[in-house]
């Protein structure tokens, strides 16, 4: 499973563009499940279990990450371009960034050339450009096109039982849902990849209306502050504590059965203790006519940041976890 | 190994403080044609003797800037001061390699959303702890005094631009080094001191010691400046892949300025002039006014994103400069003028 992360968050899938991803997603779980692509690009699969259910589950991950997408183009050739998803302007400054095969970089005033008053804050973020080292307007556009999506750089590392990486929201939820349909189920349960989670939880509204499931569990990355400077109260879960389960965020108000069962499941986890951000759940329990729903969720630092820090322990526990939740669902034994 | 190859092998190493295997491969390779000493921890001093005793300096600095850590917590993060100047507004969810007993990944905090005020401002460096993952065992691996470096590698951008950290200035050590290889073997009318020079991010240092022991007749201090980018008027930069830059000011021997930007006219070779009021914030600084004083100039090449991990450059420029430093030896300086 782990292995997965490492190969997927290397994969390039701004929301949108998902394409990286779903392929690879599919070259794994190809021969384990039924899956189709919906119009909108989410792969929608059904893993055939030993068993029957009443309940009809679905458990979601999302494929897309944050990044940015070209809108302008300068006369000397320099690429402006929007945030897609929610992103810090302090992440931006001078990053290495990637358009499909081209190399840029975030480019901006060396600190030499700025004021005093200017050191101390980010810069606007409509000041910043990506520079491809093309000469010219017409020399960029032979390279990348309006709409392109960059993805911001950053490498998989392992920094003790931690692993650093970009995307790790939400490839880790991809990685634990391959590996649940990898491998063999008791019960049936449907699986979907969703698209578009980062500008507004869009591909699971889709998907979750075609699955018109009973019941579902979003597999997600969430912001840990368990650093230096935060105190404990503001820190909203730990790293190493266990996947985070959410009793309610600014999208969702969850399904408190679901909650409960999983913090009483003798597994390793917490709740996710502050009513902040939100995940696909937000689209997936106003489904229809309703879905219970809970969200599990991988513990992660500086979250959308190319440098995204999770604990390995974390991610096995966070599917232990969604083992457990699709069982106890299925058999009827959580209710 | 063209210029290329030498600028990225120099990127991807390191040389701040003791950490020190950029100026070990760049001796190495400046062994091959000149006899090498090192001076200090990063210093390293390559002579040429030519016909004349009468001794040109060429310097560019190898150090490179970085961080130093001041604090180890029981949680794993460290309190890092700058060693060199550093922007902090680009430092939050930074990836960066702690030099500790092992080499180890580090990522700068950031502030998480749900306590952001808006817009995140920082005044000080030791206000944005690093993250090393480690927990309770960082302090059997980081100490204060460990230095921190930027971890990107070099890249190719489109035209025959490259990005990447330290190039400054190992954009100038390369050029030292291609500008050596050119030399060895030709007969040259004066002899030269390729000097790599240690502590120039911390205010020159080893430039001021090296060029006191070396006592020239002259020198070039080859570096970075400005290039041409967003946000910044053509009247505070060069352009990138319009040559080397000729520095002219008060404090350089203009004699030297016209006799490069001669050299450069009768060459065909790319040049720009670098026109300043005073002071170079070049190594330049210093060797002018070491032991009696030294007829110096500048010679620069345009850069983007300086002191960031992202410094852009064009290869072409860096070729201008080494055709610049090879004509200037060759035609023997100032030694007739």
């Amino acid at each position: 499973m782990l292995n997965f992360l490492k190969e997927l968050t290397a994969l390039d899938g701004v929301s949108g563009e998902e394409n990286s991803v779903r392929d690879y997603i599919i070259s794994k779980i190809e021969g384990h499940c039924e899956y189709r692509i919906d119009p909108l690009g989410s792969i929608i699969a059904f893993k055939k279990g030993k068993n029957r259910s009443d309940k009809k589950l679905m458990v979601d991950a999302h494929m897309d990450e944050v990044g940015l997408i070209i809108t302008s183009v300068t006369s000397g050739g320099f690429l402006g371009f929007s945030a897609v998803g929610g992103i810090d302007t302090a992440v931006l400054m001078f990053r290495r960034v990637r358009i499909g095969n081209v190399n840029g970089v975030i480019t901006g005033k060396p600190i030499h050339l700025i004021s005093a008053e200017e050191r101390k804050k980010p810069p606007k973020a409509d000041s910043l450009y990506i520079d491809i080292g093309a000469a010219s307007k017409e020399e960029a556009l032979e390279l990348v096109r309006i709409g392109d999506r960059a993805v911001i750089c950053g490498e998989y590392e392992e920094m003790g039982s931690k692993i650093k990486a970009k995307a790790i929201d939400d490839r880790a939820g991809c990685a634990i849902l391959i590996s649940l349909l990898t491998a063999d189920s008791d019960y049936d349960f449907y699986a979907t990849f969703s698209v578009q989670e980062e500008v507004g939880l869009r591909g699971a509204k889709a998907a979750t209306f075609t699955v018109d499931p009973d019941s579902a569990i979003v597999l997600e990355a969430t912001t840990a502050a368990d650093i230096a400077g935060v105190e404990a109260s503001k820190r909203v879960c730990l790293l190493g504590e266990g996947p985070a389960v959410s009793f309610m965020d600014r999208a969702t108000v969850y399904d408190r059965d679901y909650y409960n069962a999983a913090l009483n499941s003798g597994i390793k986890c917490q709740p996710k203790a502050a009513v902040a951000g939100g995940n696909n759940s937000g689209a997936v329990h106003l489904s229809r006519g309703g879905v219970r729903t809970l969200a599990i969720s991988v513990p992660c630092r500086y979250i959308h940041s190319p440098s995204c820090v999770a604990d390995a322990e974390d991610i096995k526990n966070a599917a232990r976890l969604a083992q457990y939740m699709i069982n106890g669902i299925c058999s009827g034994e959580i209710e | 190994m063209d210029i290329k190859e030498i600028l990225f092998s120099l990127s991807e190493r390191d040389a701040i403080g003791i950490v020190d295997d950029a100026s070990v491969y760049a001796k190495d390779y400046l062994s091959e044609y000149a006899e090498v000493k090192s001076i200090g921890n990063l210093s390293v001093l390559g002579f040429i003797k030519g016909k004349s005793d009468y001794t040109v300096l060429l310097d560019a600095h190898i150090d490179q800037i970085g961080m130093i850590v001041t604090d180890v917590d029981n949680e794993g993060f460290l309190t890092v001061s700058n060693s060199g100047g550093i922007d902090i507004r680009a430092l939050p969810a930074r990836a960066v390699t702690v030099h500790g007993k092992e080499k180890i990944p580090a990522v700068f905090c950031s502030t998480p959303p749900h306590l952001s005020k808006g817009e995140t401002e920082y005044t000080d460096i030791s206000e944005i702890k690093l993250d090393t993952g480690l927990g309770g065992k960082a302090k059997t691996i980081v100490s204060v005094g460990d230095y921190v470096t930027f971890t990107a590698l070099p890249a190719e951008l489109s035209g025959d631009l490259v990005t990447g950290r330290s190039f400054d200035d190992r954009s100038g050590v390369a050029c030292l080094l291609e500008t050596a290889k050119r030399l060895s073997g030709k007969e040259l009318p004066v002899s030269v001191a390729f000097l790599l020079s240690d502590g120039e991010e911390l205010g020159m240092r080893g430039a001021t010691i090296a060029a006191f022991d070396i006592n020239a007749d002259e020198a070039i201090a080859v570096d970075v400046s400005f290039g041409d980018g967003i946000g910044i008027s053509e009247t505070e930069c060069g352009k990138l892949t319009g040559g080397a830059m000729i520095g002219v000011s008060p404090v350089l021997c203009r004699d030297l300025s016209d006799r490069l930007i001669n050299l450069a006219r009768h060459n065909g070779i790319k040049y720009q002039l670098e026109a300043m009021g005073g002071k170079t914030g070049t190594n330049a600084d210093v060797i002018a006014v070491s032991r009696g004083g030294v007829k110096t100039c500048t010679v620069s090449i345009p850069l983007r994103n300086m002191h960031t991990e992202v410094e852009t450059l064009s290869l072409q420029d860096l070729n201008s400069v080494c055709d610049l430093l090879e004509k200037y030896i060759l035609s023997g300086g100032l030694l007739n003028a």
